[in-house]
């Protein structure tokens, strides 16, 4: 079976990566309407007696903006994976067309790696905020993980690669 | 590019159109064209063959060196 081109792998990775993308923007909605409605109803105290998270009492849940925080942290890490997930499907379309050095796929993957790094530091920002904000409630240890940062540098290094590619392309177009 | 293509010149002088150097020389128009406004990075030595025989003319006579600033690296990525 053939990487690039039409109907090639990356075509169907592309696919898949549509449908991906679609869920997670259905999901950024909910996440974004949940932390509106959060803000702006008041919860039903019943309910929330009943809830926990994370070992956390309900009641401390009855704040509205401890909830729509809690959501927008949430929303703002679902939306930043979205974010890689529509430049992949990005690279892919270019890649189904049988294009993988196109110019703009250097920018697609550097950002990638941008939002990767920020993905990651979001990550460690929450482990500590969570103990700040939820003193008593049960911690998730965030540690340093190696093989995600060396992703990252992977993703960085490629971006490179494909910027070599995408000059080299260059240059065979302007060779008459 | 400090070196600079006289297709210009060399087409007048024989009273040739670009279509026709085109036609003669089996090269598009709009390769031709980017070589006359001097944006091509480079010429294989076949296009070379074909426009010094279908021009009459010898490699010096189509390429000239214009002392000016060196190509810059591609800022476009």
């Amino acid at each position: 079976m053939r990487a690039l081109g039409p109907g090639s792998v990356s075509s169907l990775l592309k696919i898949v990566l549509d449908v991906v993308y679609g869920l997670m923007l259905f999901v950024v909605g909910i996440l974004v309407i949940a932390a509106i409605g959060a803000l702006l109803f008041k919860i039903d105290p019943a309910i929330i007696k009943q809830m926990s998270i994370n070992g956390m009492p309900g009641e401390r849940l009855s704040q509205g903006p401890i909830i729509a925080l809690l959501l927008t942290v949430v929303g703002f890490y679902v939306g930043g994976v979205t974010v890689v997930i529509h430049r992949l499907r990005q690279i892919f379309t270019t890649l189904t067309a049988g294009d993988p050095f196109h110019p703009d796929n250097v920018t697609r993957l550097r950002l990638i790696g941008l939002m990767l790094v920020t993905l990651e530091l979001t990550g460690y920002v929450i482990s500590v905020g969570q103990v700040w904000i939820f003193p008593n409630g049960t911690k998730e240890e965030t540690s340093f993980s190696l093989s995600s940062w060396f992703s990252i540098l992977v993703v960085f290094v490629l971006a490179e690669v494909f910027r070599e590619g995408a000059r080299l392309r260059r240059e065979a177009e302007l060779t008459i | 590019m400090p070196i600079a293509v006289q297709l210009d010149r060399l087409l007048y002088d024989r009273r040739m159109s670009l279509t026709e150097l085109a036609d003669r020389v089996g090269v598009t128009i709009a390769n031709l064209s980017i070589l006359k406004t001097g944006k091509a990075r480079a010429m294989r030595f076949s296009t070379l063959d074909a426009l010094c025989r279908e021009l009459d003319c010898q490699p010096a006579d189509l390429l000239v060196f214009e002392p000016g600033p060196a190509d810059i690296e591609d800022e476009w990525i």
